[in-house]
């Protein structure tokens, strides 16, 4: 874990024009931008293209990082403002998916092994790509990265009550997506 | 009964969320020199207008050269040719080299 007072020195040192230290802040920072980004890539270059843009942004914004929170934090915001906006923008590709796969079982954790901890992630993500890229977003930081309805709505910028508005619409449209439509 | 489906389901995505959870996507292809990649992304991005020019210079190289092959292939003129010479008003000249005698 990178220490914050360092990171505000090399923050201070890139915006000074010293290349090597904006490079020691990726080197620190890319694997939670990565990890974070890959929960919405569907393929690695998609994963890269979501990690530059989420540096290049930061680079770019490099002024207005005041300090006042750590520098990690202030990245996952970019990260998180990337990715929504990469959602919203393959939001029409996705439309047409088929949900076949939907109707796998999948095992119980308490038994379950690699693959079907592999199925589940495959299942979930076809059925969460139906869902608006809004719900996507915030039940994939809720449930998937398991963080609090506090920080979703710092990372995001809404409302808590609008954060869980839309957890529990996106559960609703993952259950009847998952399950099938009998509950209607 | 409508409940217990309800929770039934409501165990079911659980279920699922936690197995995702527990096989998290591979980065460790994506991560291997991230951070080369990235300040080449920045650099490039910083790079004068003049970079551009001299990117550009091969296919203004190229371009000249077709030119230059295109105007030598094309002579509509040949001097040795008497009724071209008559036609795109070079008359004046071969008059005025008989009349200076040359």
């Amino acid at each position: 874990m990178a220490a914050p007072d360092e990171d505000a020195d090399l923050v201070r040192s890139a915006i000074g024009g010293d290349d090597e230290a904006f490079s020691e802040l990726v080197r620190r920072h890319k694997g939670t931008v990565l990890r974070s980004a890959s929960r919405f890539a569907r393929n690695p270059e998609e994963l890269e293209d979501l990690g530059q843009e989420t540096f290049l942004r930061a680079y770019r914004d490099l002024r207005s990082f005041r300090g006042e929170a750590p520098f990690g934090h202030w990245l996952s915001r970019i990260t998180v403002r990337v990715c929504y906006d990469a959602l919203r923008k393959r939001r029409r590709e996705e439309k047409d998916v088929s949900l076949e796969v939907l109707a796998t079982p999948v095992a119980d954790p308490s038994t379950g092994n690699g693959p079907s901890a592999q199925l589940a992630r495959m299942i979930l993500d076809q059925a969460m790509s139906r869902l608006k890229p809004e719900d996507r977003l915030v039940i994939t930081l809720f449930e998937l990265e398991d963080r609090s309805v506090r920080e979703v709505a710092e990372l995001t910028g809404w409302s808590e009550t609008r954060v869980k508005v839309r957890v529990f619409r996106a559960r609703q449209a993952l259950k009847r997506h998952i399950g099938g439509d009998d509950e209607r | 009964m409508n409940d217990k489906r309800h929770d039934r389901r409501d165990a079911e995505l659980d279920r699922y969320f936690a197995l995702a959870r527990q096989a998290p996507p591979d980065i460790s292809g994506v991560e291997r020199n991230f951070e080369t990649r990235v300040m080449a992304r920045i650099r490039e991005g910083r790079e004068p207008w003049y970079a551009w020019a001299w990117r550009l210079a091969p296919i203004f190289l190229a371009l000249t050269i077709l030119l230059a092959g295109w105007s030598l292939s094309y002579s509509p003129l040949h001097p040795a040719d008497p009724v071209t010479m008559l036609a795109s008003g070079t008359q004046e000249v071969a008059l005025l080299d008989q009349l200076t005698g040359e």
